[in-house]
């Protein structure tokens, strides 16, 4: 027995059990209830758009990987759920070539590009959206992309015809994502229960969301209280668009979100009050994605507000 | 500190384990081994000496720190660069006894002295503070002899006490037990601290009692260090003994072992085996060092020895990055950011960890516990620290 062969290996020798795998892996079944929602509501199509925006995530990670000479992790699904992320931003009658391009684009610009896993500061889907966004507004609008549906844009229809346009909005109808957005973003319901599903996991910070959402509905209530002929109530915007999607599966993106207590609740809280005014006073309809660019880029300065260390003076 | 429900609900990180039974004895080897490194060995010990228990082998050059001493009767077999093996044999009619010291008349220095001629290490220990406070926390999950330690063996630690209170004269001696137990210790100021790891570091027993961070004035003991001084003023004898938290995924057991003892030795007393591939820790889960042979000896400072099997616990990866998930920076009981500590460390900016408070970093091994990427945080922490240390020491 003297001479068993041990493994030698460095302190703690307990963990938690908790890793970047299991964590992804908890990520992606967050979101297969948004994923068959889509499916239900917007067909083949839909399924189409988030397979072929995985494979291209994986495949730009396996090629981006290789350029940086890093080793290869596609193993740990992170690309992947970048990729199924992205795609749920994207209208469900995208044209291949646009998911492609801005799959790769997540993958390289915001992920590779930085330094790989833990090191992008902007998070990676709002980039490769925001990308497109930018560069083929039509394409990416899924108001005008989506031709060949019966289904109501709230966001837009808020914008152009006013609040007696969106008056009688029918709320199962937003809850079971049968209104015109990203293909998965407008699963309302799917996407709480999964967001709610992370944080009891504590896959997410719950601070985050929970802050974000209370952003959104206060600034919300507040523009609608001095205006409601104008303005729309806060459920309506907790409710359409990308919100729910945001808060929990954006905004919480690890490696672009503060994370001690006061910094998490204040960066929360300017991305749900960004959200609302710019959909309230800027010229998008939707603003989340802006609005989380605008908080990842707050990020660093939130961190600096950080508690003494021990016996410090 | 902020309680992270879905990070910190291991069952194991409770500190109170109810365990009643006594210190079993350790194994009766047939060889132990010493380790000698900073020792100055005594001109006389040679190949083939005979020895004696209780026989000075080795002095520490350092004034605070406590001499070796032979734990057993035998034969020097071998001496190495590492170890002093005696082969042990059964005591004769003629063996000279080693004659028993009392301490109870000297004081300060002399009393410093004293201790590191019987193989107490007196550089931690606390001297000259206004409040004294004795942790008697299991310090460790995994840990467990920090109940069955004051339920019966009173007298040792009674005395461990008095003899320390001669170096500290404290005014106020506070007593840092775990809340759900109750030992009377009758005239002694009693705290109650949750048992939940980390609660058990000395400097959070501190800050439980005193709600301070770091006072002045204020020594901190923990009761295996107790132990040890009661048994020198109890036997009278050299510490060539201590006690051990042997555990493993089926069996945990407290046992008083010579020091020298083998671990594969104990582990065989046990009746476990260590198979290829596990891991085998010196000291706690959470802080310990994993060694590579099993047939090295334990010395008098080891609390805990842990075989951790195979595949338990997902591998650690030295060169992942990390993925900022900021679990370590939420579960830090010293409010640091683990993740930067260790990047700095990884890319030799000594300097920034000094900055990022490095100095007030506990080593509690939490860090790396929750690290979802499996860094070594705490090995990179480590490292920082041994390096700036080194730093100082080139420029004094
Ligand atoms: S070991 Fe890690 S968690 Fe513990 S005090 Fe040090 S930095 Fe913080
Ligand atoms: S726990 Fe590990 S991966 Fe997470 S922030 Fe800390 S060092 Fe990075």
């Amino acid at each position: 027995m003297q001479h068993t062969l041990l493994a030698v290996s460095a302190p703690p020798f307990w963990h938690c059990g908790r890793t970047i795998w299991k964590s992804n892996m908890t990520f992606l079944l967050a979101l297969l209830p948004a994923v068959v929602m889509a499916g239900i509501n917007w067909g083949i199509p839909a399924l189409r758009v988030m397979a072929l925006s995985v494979s291209t995530a994986v495949a730009a990670e396996a090629l981006g990987t290789r350029l940086t000479g890093r080793p290869l992790r596609v193993d740990n699904f992170d690309a992947a759920l970048i990729g199924l992320l992205f795609s749920f931003m994207l209208p469900s009658a995208a044209p291949w070539w646009l998911v492609m391009f801005g799959s790769a684009i997540c993958i390289l610009i915001g992920k590779i590009a930085f330094g790989g896993l833990g090191a992008s500061p902007l998070c990676p889907p709002v980039v490769g959206w925001a990308a497109l966004f930018i560069s083929w507004p039509l394409l990416m609008d899924p108001n005008t992309a989506e031709l060949s549906t019966s289904f109501i844009d709230p966001l837009v229809r808020l914008k152009y015809f006013g609040m007696t346009a969106v008056q009688d909005m029918n709320w199962t109808d937003l809850l079971l994502g049968r209104q015109i957005g990203g293909l998965g973003a407008s699963q309302t319901a799917a996407l709480l229960m999964g967001g709610l599903f992370l944080c009891a996991r504590g896959v997410i910070r719950w601070e985050i969301p929970c802050n974000f959402l209370i952003g959104v509905a206060a600034t919300a209530a507040a523009f609608h209280l001095a205006r409601p002929e104008l303005y729309a109530s806060p459920l309506f915007h907790l409710l359409t668009g990308t919100t729910l999607f945001g808060a929990f599966f954006l905004a919480t993106c690890m490696s672009c979100s503060p994370n001690r207590e006061i910094p998490m609740i204040l960066y929360g809280l300017a991305g749900g009050v960004l959200v609302v005014l710019i959909r309230n006073l800027g010229m998008y309809a939707d603003g989340v994605p802006f609005a989380i660019l605008l908080i990842n880029l707050l990020m660093p300065q939130l961190e600096m507000i950080r508690p003494k260390p021990f016996g410090g003076r | 500190m902020t309680v992270r429900f879905q990070i910190m609900r291991d069952p194991r990180f409770h500190l109170l384990h109810q365990v009643t039974q006594r210190f079993s004895d350790g194994p009766e080897s047939e060889e132990y081994r010493l380790a000698r490194a900073g020792f100055v060995l005594e001109d006389t010990l040679r190949k083939k000496s005979e020895v004696y228990p209780g026989m000075l082998l080795a002095a520490h050059p350092e004034p605070d720190m406590g001499n070796l001493y032979c734990p057993v009767r035998g034969v020097v077999s071998e001496i190495n660069e590492r170890y002093i093996v005696i082969a042990a044999k059964p005591p004769q009619m003629d063996d000279p006894v080693m004659p028993t010291v009392d301490l109870s008349a000297l004081e300060g220095q002399e009393l410093l002295n004293g201790l590191k001629n019987m193989g107490v290490d007196t550089r931690f220990l606390s001297q000259n503070k206004e409040l004294l406070i004795v942790n008697a926390l299991n310090p460790e999950p995994g840990i467990t002899w920090a109940e069955p330690m004051l339920a019966t063996h009173v007298r040792n630690l009674r005395s461990g006490l008095a003899l320390l209170q001669r170096i500290c004269r404290a005014k106020r001696v506070v007593i840092a037990l775990p809340e759900g137990m109750n030992v009377a210790y009758e005239g002694m100021e009693v705290v109650h601290i949750v048992p939940e790891y980390p609660n058990s570091l000395d400097p959070l027993v501190v800050r439980a009692v005193t709600k301070k961070e770091n006072p002045p004035d204020v020594g901190i003991v923990g009761i295996h260090t107790l132990w040890g001084l009661g048994r020198v003023v109890v036997t009278g004898m050299p510490l060539t003994e201590t006690v051990v938290t042997l555990g493993s995924r089926n069996h945990t057991g407290n046992y008083l072992i010579k020091n020298g003892t083998r671990v594969c030795d104990l582990i065989a007393h046990a009746n476990i085996r260590a198979n290829k591939g596990d891991t085998v820790v010196v000291g706690g889960p959470l802080r310990g060092q994993s060694i590579s042979l099993l047939a090295r000896g334990l010395d008098r400072n080891t609390t805990g020895l842990f075989i951790v099997e195979a595949d338990t616990i997902p591998p650690l990866d030295g060169d992942v990055q990390c993925c900022n998930c900021g679990a370590c920076s939420l579960v830090c009981p010293a409010r640091l950011s683990p993740e930067m500590l260790s990047r700095y460390a990884e890319f030799a900016r000594y300097d920034k960890c000094v900055k990022e408070h490095i100095d007030a970093c506990m080593e509690c091994g939490l860090c790396g516990y929750v690290c979802l990427a499996r860094r070594p945080v705490l090995q990179y922490i480590r490292l920082a620290k041994h390096k700036l240390a080194l730093d100082k020491r080139a420029i004094r």
